[in-house]
């Protein structure tokens, strides 16, 4: 009999597990449930669907008919409420209960409600999801002004989202500088400068602390006491796995659920990928989740295809990102803050608005990289970023050349500014 | 197919490639706007020509968030510019760092066959580069080589 493989979720995920599976498997019966109504959408397109430059259709990247060409039926808009794991069985919320062989629960992140008074009573927006985006599309329509709570990487694409709309920001973050989880101190300082620079206002080292109505305005307080009045609010403190469907404890949940190196939890027909998947990390002897898409897309291939038999080992979740904001181009990689006993290569130390990093660990292996400029610099980003993986020595800026031939120490000579 | 074959060892790193790719695609002399980018070392007197392989397995198309990037028939992996949002990703992913940006049309770009004709080809005077029907097993060897590289195998 053909097997049943069962997957939750729809996007980055999902998606590519189909394409895993079907490498080793062509005849098993894939069914993929989400929540959601329609073929899959870009989550990452969701921000330029806000700022007017892409339409609802733009941002699907599946239409109907391409899952019936790879032999999988699309369930939309059921909610898995639980798992069966010892039946082999997904509850949803209908009542239906489906049978699988293979599982892979590929739920994503939630964001996360942050603890500030009077948030239940006044409007507010987060993004994650389309309908989250068609929300803020439509309340920015009549804003002229809005505070954006958290300065991490959604909360900076919505505000870059919102300027693009000519809308007056206050952007509101804990820490001392933008995007703490993607920049070092070094770069940060640079990237707040910028987005001050285009007239945006930025509470960095402080809370918000209370919501209130204040007619058709929101007021907002902080917790200094300063207070300000705005006709929008985005809350964008952060993103949690989705476990909601595991909460029964049909596998083993940490902060997301914990999987193997082959991606499957505890239970051996029972797997996980993407952002509510907690893997062994690919530079330290840690557990991690990177809420990011090109893990949600290496860990769901490998899943696939490891559920279709394969035994492909999955070396760990690395973080990357790349986003051009406020007109800079920021990207990071690995290990970008040092730790003991790592030692730091400053290529460009912020002066004409370029800012390169490179961290290698005491063996001289390169663990990570924080880029701060225009967007040339993103591809040379992408050759450190295989040497990572590859595990490569950095040659670049070692003395009594010549550098032994890596594409690293190439790229390093490849003029690009 | 056909695609783009580097002979290493006849580049002079005179980069009239780089003005005539920039030029053709941009109809501006940009080195920075070329796909195809030469590696020099001076004091080795070795110079790399870096140009899209059309990976097997390309990574640059499996992190795309958009399916931007398309295997197209004659088999080269094309960014379609309709669907780039100009994210990057792809940027971050090619490990020969050859996927560029253009900041001006806010998409990203790699080598595209010139339409068949590649321009860099013409204007390599050494005959560093060579546009050819590459028999299986050259294919196999750069498929090969992008395998040691930590890429995934086809
Ligand atoms: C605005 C925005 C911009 C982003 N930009 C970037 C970027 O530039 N770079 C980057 O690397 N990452 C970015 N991300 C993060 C990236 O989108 C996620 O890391 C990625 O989507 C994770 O994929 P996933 O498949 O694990 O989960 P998700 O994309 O979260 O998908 C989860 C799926 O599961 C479904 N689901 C959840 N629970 C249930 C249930 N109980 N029953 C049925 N279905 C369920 C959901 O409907 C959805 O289809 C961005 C995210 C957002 C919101
Ligand atoms: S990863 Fe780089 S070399 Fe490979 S197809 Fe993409 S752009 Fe070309
Ligand atoms: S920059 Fe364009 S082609 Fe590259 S990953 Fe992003 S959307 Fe895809």
């Amino acid at each position: 009999m053909p097997t049943r493989y069962v997957l939750i979720g729809n996007s980055a995920a999902a998606l590519e597990a189909i394409r895993g599976i079907r490498k080793h498997d062509r005849e098993g019966a894939i069914t993929v449930i989400n929540r959601e109504e329609g073929p899959a959408y870009s989550r990452v397109a969701l921000p330029y669907y806000v700022a007017g430059e892409m339409t609802l259709n733009d941002l699907l990247i599946r239409q109907r008919p391409d899952y019936g060409s790879l032999g999988a039926s699309l369930v939309e808009k059921e909610n898995v409420t639980a798992i069966d794991a010892a039946g082999k069985k997904v509850m949803l919320a209908s009542g239906k209960k489906v049978e699988f062989d293979k599982l892979l629960i590929g739920t994503g992140s939630e964001t996360i409600k942050p603890p500030i008074q009077g948030l239940d009573q006044v409007p507010h927006h987060y993004l994650w999801t389309l309908d989250d985006a068609i929300g803020m599309k439509k309340a920015a329509e009549k804003a002229q002004t809005a505070v954006v709570i958290g300065g991490g990487f959604i909360g900076m694409l919505a505000a870059e989202a919102l300027r693009k709309l000519k809308i007056k920001l206050t952007i509101v973050e804990m820490a001392p500088i933008l995007l703490p989880q993607l920049l070092d101190e070094g770069a940060g300082k640079l990237f707040l400068q910028a987005v001050r620079d285009e007239g945006v206002t930025v509470r960095t080292d402080a809370l918000v602390s209370a919501l209130a109505k204040k007619g058709d305005a929101i007021e907002v307080t902080l917790k200094d006491g300063t207070t300000f009045t705005v006709d929008m609010a985005v809350v964008a403190t952060g993103v949690k796995p989705h476990v909601q469907c595991v909460s029964n404890g049909a596998v083993t949940v940490n902060k997301g659920i914990v999987v193997n190196e082959y991606l499957a939890s505890n239970h051996p027909d029972i797997y996980a990928a993407g952002d509510v998947a907690e893997t062994k990390d690919f530079l330290s002897a840690d557990r991690s989740i990177y809420a990011i898409w090109p893990t949600a897309v290496e860990q769901g291939r490998a899943a696939g295809a490891n559920m279709a038999g394969a035994k492909q080992v999955y070396p760990g979740g690395l973080g990357m990102n790349v986003v051009e904001l406020f007109n800079v181009t920021l990207a990071q990689l690995g290990r970008f803050r040092e730790g003991a006993g790592d030692d730091v290569k400053m290529l460009n130390q912020g002066g004409d608005g370029l800012y390169r990093k490179v961290v290698v660990d005491k063996n001289g292996t390169l663990v990570g990289a924080v880029y701060l400029g225009n967007e040339n610099g993103a591809a040379e980003m992408g050759v450190i970023h295989s040497a990572i993986k590859r595990r490569e020595k950095w040659q670049g800026f070692q003395d009594g050349r010549p550098p032994v031939f890596t594409y690293a120490s190439v790229m390093h000579r490849v003029p690009r500014y | 197919m056909k695609q783009i074959v580097v002979h290493q060892e006849k580049c002079t790193a005179c980069r009239e490639c780089e003005l005539a790719c920039s030029f053709s695609h941009e109809n501006i002399f940009s080195p920075t706007l070329s796909r195809i980018r030469i590696a020099d070392f001076y004091e080795e007197q070795f110079y790399q020509p870096m140009v899209c392989v059309h990976c097997a397995d390309a990574p640059c198309a499996a992190v795309c968030p958009t399916v931007a990037i398309q295997r197209q028939t004659d088999g080269q992996i094309k960014v379609l510019d309709d669907r780039c949002i100009g994210c990057k990703m792809c940027l971050l992913a090619c490990p020969f760092g050859v996927m560029g940006f253009s900041p001006e049309k806010g998409v990203a770009h790699n080598c595209d066959f010139c339409d068949g004709d590649p321009q860099c080809v013409q204007f390599c005077t050494p005959g560093a580069l060579e546009f050819k029907d590459v028999v299986a097993i050259e294919a196999l060897a750069k498929q090969k080589a992008a395998a040691a590289l930590g890429l995934p195998k086809a």
